[in-house]
């Protein structure tokens, strides 16, 4: 079924893309991280710095595959390196 | 008080001293980190602006001070973060650790707040005023003619 992945942005990648959230259209057939964050990339040229560094965290878990596949409803959380302290 | 805690509250050291009240712990280690006034573009820091994935930050928090715990054998261990804007000379971080014995309760401490910086979903932003630039001086008026 079609319908949206939702992408939390913190840090730099919000400030790469002007807003904290983002609900990305997808098809059917879902979508991979990586084609996801490439075309997250197209539309926000600053976002490709930050997301070479960054983790991802998806529906709750980190992630360390950018093959992971993503269906309607998903979200993705969006890690720049850390600076807590 | 939990011994972990993420809160735009400010942070004290008192508090934090007695949730590692441990009568079998006779080293008692706690760090406070505060927000330095550093330079940045000419102009100083004045405050820094905290967020966190909150969730994720807890879950993180909780598993470093078990880890701590287990690692250095710890009687117990605290670690509480500010989220928010702190201001220069507050306290942004608390990490405590109660050991039975001081050197573990250094070395307890010492892993957890460089764990915490490393794994914990939680960033800061730099926040200064904008540089000043010296006022102009008046130059010689032109283009006025008398009359």
């Amino acid at each position: 079924m079609a319908g949206t992945v939702r992408i939390v942005l913190f840090a730099t990648a919000r400030e790469a893309v002007g807003r904290g959230r983002l609900d990305e259209a997808i098809g059917p057939s879902g979508i991979e991280l990586a084609a996801l964050l490439e075309r997250l990339g197209t539309e926000y040229p600053r976002l490709r710095r930050v997301v070479a560094v960054s983790r991802f965290v998806v529906n709750g878990a980190y992630t360390t595959s950018r093959d992971v596949h993503l269906k309607a409803g998903d979200e993705v959380a969006v890690h720049p390196p850390y600076s807590g302290g | 008080m939990p011994r972990i805690r993420l809160t735009h509250g400010r942070l004290e050291i008192a508090p934090a001293y007695a949730e590692l009240d441990d009568p079998a712990c006779g080293g008692v280690v706690l760090f406070a980190g505060r927000v330095r006034p550093d330079r940045q573009a000419g102009s100083r820091v004045v405050r820094l602006d905290y967020e966190a994935d909150r969730k994720l930050a807890l879950r993180s928090l909780e598993e470093i001070a078990a880890s701590g715990r287990r690692r250095f054998g710890l009687g117990k261990a605290l670690l509480w973060h500010r989220t928010g804007p702190v201001r220069v000379g507050e306290v942004s971080v608390i990490v405590g650790a109660a050991a039975p014995h001081r050197a573990q309760a250094f070395r307890g401490a010492r892993w957890m707040i460089d764990r915490l910086k490393s794994q914990t979903p939680i960033w800061k932003t730099e926040r200064a005023p904008p540089e000043r630039r010296p006022p102009r001086r008046p130059g010689p008026r032109r283009g006025r003619s008398a009359g």
